[in-house]
């Protein structure tokens, strides 16, 4: 008898013990909900680090300055590159408790917000304030579903970046030239090699990276225009420059460093400016995390556009969407919302951001040497939503999409991928 | 009123007196149902209901976290029919049979092994016993960045075996390789996957098995101590040596301990997320990736897909312990 008696209370104590971890989880509880006053705002995002957080305190103190006497509730949630905190705005949504303003990136994340009638339609304020016409047509754009205009841009950030370690790139003697399309490029990393230098960094432990490296390589591929016609299914992923890319793609991987499933991205472009080897493809979130690590621009890692027939900016953008239910001060949250419009909040966002203002009249001769050119870039290039990011499709896709480079990453299969891709494209758009 | 003047004539009927037996009985009874009443309705409601919340979403049509789609998908099942078929429910559905023999057997046997050493170790007892259950004090999520420092194929345990003089170490939770493939698929048939063993997965399974190992250890330790000595002593004196007494007497004895290690540590290997998360992640081609990643990536951006994996895991479970259970509730009515 004894041994099953001491079953049932291991037992018992393994469900005591799970019963408090489960209730350890419920945390999530609307801070600064409370009844009356419009003299309140509670915004939501996952800006946790040194220089993110810096810059939402930018916003913050710019809707302080527009609403005297109003207090904001910051309540940034960390980690998982925003899906933790995407998972605690789910369940404020569902509980019919949202923040006055949340994080969101446009279009294809923000689609399924609009799809489950969470966010509030902002056509409205857009069309008063003429903000369509202060920004380039196609952040515009990425900021409607439907025709209609559900939240507004903060920030620009490009995913498209090659960086460079200048070092390692002139002991091998070669010059990457953006103008040189893919084919130049691999044989550049070729030549890098033959040096005895690891041409590629890449950490894709986080999928992400790799997803943005092959859609940096398709676009170049296949152009900016095809690029937009995949997410309408005008354009396959069976099409030759499509294929051309993956073996691309299978060629840059073989040139990268054996443990890229083993590192973060961050871990990955710190290597690169360290001389670990000679390039690595990364938004430019990136340039924020180098000069954070002390490394100089110009000197210790440089950028080039990633090579390919035409210039081509791969846009991942920041905004903010309002609910559009139950939302708790939506005064504050309309003074909020036109703040964010502000040229210079957006100068001043951007200075701690690293990214680019999403607005044209914004002063841009105060930043960095990198942003001014994404800027001139931004305004010239020919702009495009990243599918890594969620932005070209909706999360389904996105997700069908970072599956099958993780399964092309291990299986080298480029029919398995096409397969799975164009399925999806019939499927899931 | 009527019945409290009604009554009292009953004890004076003749009779067994049955009438006042019955009603203590019930009322027993009926006081028992009362209190277990609230927490058979919470386990009922947090346990049974939930299930078959998510057995529902999973058969729905319910795709983004945030937008609920209620509508029954058609064909019924079509959710399950969709994710056999990718290369990714494939390599999980390996990954985690692999992953659980080969941990149960480590956890087990490590433990089996360690409580045998320190219960026959004179000295330093109590300092290997909280050396060896230190490591299962610890979250999956420390342990598991530590680990993965360790078999970083850059640095960590590969600088030593470069030092030794060995020119290409293994790329541990990098590599794709799969050991003792039993097919090889062109990636259109139906099977997507290699099975085998990941060897990925291996490093993942090992330092799973060092957290685990100390608690196997305490519930040996625990079987050992109820062990008569007199049984020992006996056989001894009948000329058993150390291997037979073990054999026919420890180990019989240490049955129920095997098992409750075996049922606990399963949905451990079963359910693992944190410490693959911390140490791997999904790896090239899912060489490392579990059923616990796939229903957290599919939380938001495919509902019924994450439901159904969720629905797999549990049938899962529940092939290993319905028969346990049974074969605990025959012998119970045996006795």
């Amino acid at each position: 008898m004894r041994a099953p008696n001491k079953l049932k209370i291991s037992l018992a104590v393994t469900a005591a013990a799970s019963l408090i971890a489960a209730t350890g989880c419920s945390a999530n509880q609307p801070a600064g909900s409370s009844a009356g006053g419009s003299d309140k705002l509670e915004i939501t995002s996952w800006w946790t680090s040194g220089s993110e957080a810096d810059a939402l305190n930018v916003l913050i103190d710019g809707v302080k300055a527009s609403k005297a006497g109003l207090a904001v509730d910051n309540a940034a949630v960390s980690g998982g590159g925003g899906s933790n905190a995407r998972q605690a705005l789910a369940a404020r949504l569902q509980a019919g408790s949202p923040p006055d303003s949340w994080q969101v990136h446009p279009a294809g994340q923000l689609k399924s917000y609009v799809d489950g009638g969470q966010v509030a339609d902002l056509t409205e304020l857009w069309t008063q304030n003429d903000w369509a016409s202060q920004m380039p047509k196609d952040v515009a754009e990425a900021q409607q579903v439907n025709g209609k205009y559900y939240t507004v841009p903060i920030g620009v950030h490009r995913g498209n970046v090659l960086w460079t370690n200048p070092a390692v790139l002139s002991k091998a003697n070669v010059k990457i030239d953006p103008a040189g399309g893919v084919d130049g490029l691999i044989s550049s990393l070729k030549q890098v090699q033959a040096a005895g230098a690891t041409p590629v960094c890449l950490g894709d432990k986080d999928i992400f990276a790799s997803s943005q490296l092959l859609e940096s390589i398709i676009m170049s591929r296949a152009g900016a225009d095809n690029w937009k016609k995949i997410f309408t299914n005008e354009y396959s992923f069976d099409a030759p420059e499509v294929k051309q890319a993956l073996e691309d793609y299978k060629t840059i991987l073989s040139l990268a460093n054996k443990d890229h499933s083993a590192i973060t991205w961050d871990e990955a472009s710190k290597k690169m400016a360290n001389g670990a080897c000679a390039v690595n493809l990364m938004g430019d979130w990136a340039y924020g995390e180098l000069v954070n690590a002390k490394k100089k621009p110009g000197t210790d890692f440089a950028w080039v556009t990633f090579p390919g027939k035409e210039d081509i900016f791969d846009y991942v953008g920041d905004g903010f969407s309002i609910p559009a239910n139950n939302i708790p001060h939506a005064e504050a949250a309309n003074a909020w919302l036109k703040t964010l419009m502000d040229p210079k909040v957006q100068t001043d966002f951007a200075a701690k951001k690293g990214s680019i203002p999403a607005v044209k009249s914004a002063d841009i001769s105060g930043l960095s040497q990198y942003q001014q050119e994404a800027a001139k870039s931004f305004a010239s290039a020919k702009v495009v939503s990243s599918l890594a990011h969620a932005q070209a499709a909706g999360a389904e896709f996105a997700q069908t999409y970072a599956d099958a480079v993780s399964t092309f990453n291990g299986s080298g299969n480029a029919d398995a991928f096409i397969a799975s891709m164009t399925q999806a494209q019939k499927t899931q758009l | 009123m009527t019945t409290s003047t009604a009554l009292p004539p009953a004890p004076a009927s003749p009779g067994p007196r049955p009438t006042k037996q019955v009603p203590h009985n019930v009322k027993t009874s009926r006081r028992a149902a009362w209190i277990f009443a609230p927490s058979l309705l919470v386990s009922f409601l947090f346990v049974y209901v939930f299930i078959g919340i998510t057995v529902y979403i999973s058969l729905s049509n319910w795709k983004i976290g945030t937008s609920p789609n209620l509508s029954l998908r058609q064909p019924l099942g079509g959710t399950y029919a969709e994710i056999v078929q990718e290369q990714r429910f494939q390599a999980d559905i390996r990954n985690v049979v692999i992953f659980t023999v080969i941990f149960l057997v480590l956890a087990i046997l490590g433990g089996l092994i360690a409580a045998l050493f320190i219960h026959h170790v004179s000295v330093g007892k109590g300092l290997f016993r909280t050396v060896f259950l230190l490591p299962y004090a610890l979250s999956f999520i420390v342990t598991g960045v530590a680990w993965r420092w360790i078999f970083s194929p850059s640095t960590g345990v590969n600088e030593i075996l470069r030092s030794m003089g060995i020119e290409n170490p293994p790329g541990w939770t990098t590599d794709p390789t799969i050991l003792g493939a039993l097919n090889n698929p062109s990636g259109t048939d139906f099977l997507k996957v290699q099975f085998g063993i990941p060897v990925a997965l291996l490093p993942i399974i090992f330092a799973a098995a060092w957290q685990l190992v100390g608690f196997a250890m305490a519930m040996y330790l625990a079987g050992l101590a109820s062990i008569p000595e007199e049984h020992l002593e006996a056989a001894s004196v009948d000329g058993a040596n150390v291997w037979q007494r073990l054999r026919h007497i420890v180990l019989p004895q240490l049955w129920p301990s095997t098992i409750t290690c075996f049922v606990l540590l399963l949905h451990v290997a079963l359910k693992i997320f944190d410490l693959v998360v911390a140490m791997s992640g999904s790896g090239p081609g899912f060489v490392t990736d579990v059923p616990g990643i796939y229903i957290y990536n599919y939380l938001t951006s495919r509902y019924d897909k994450a439901s159904a994996m969720a629905i797999i895991l549990l049938l899962l479970t529940l092939a290993v312990i319905v028969p346990y259970l049974i074969r605990g509730y025959r012998k119970e009515r045996k006795a």
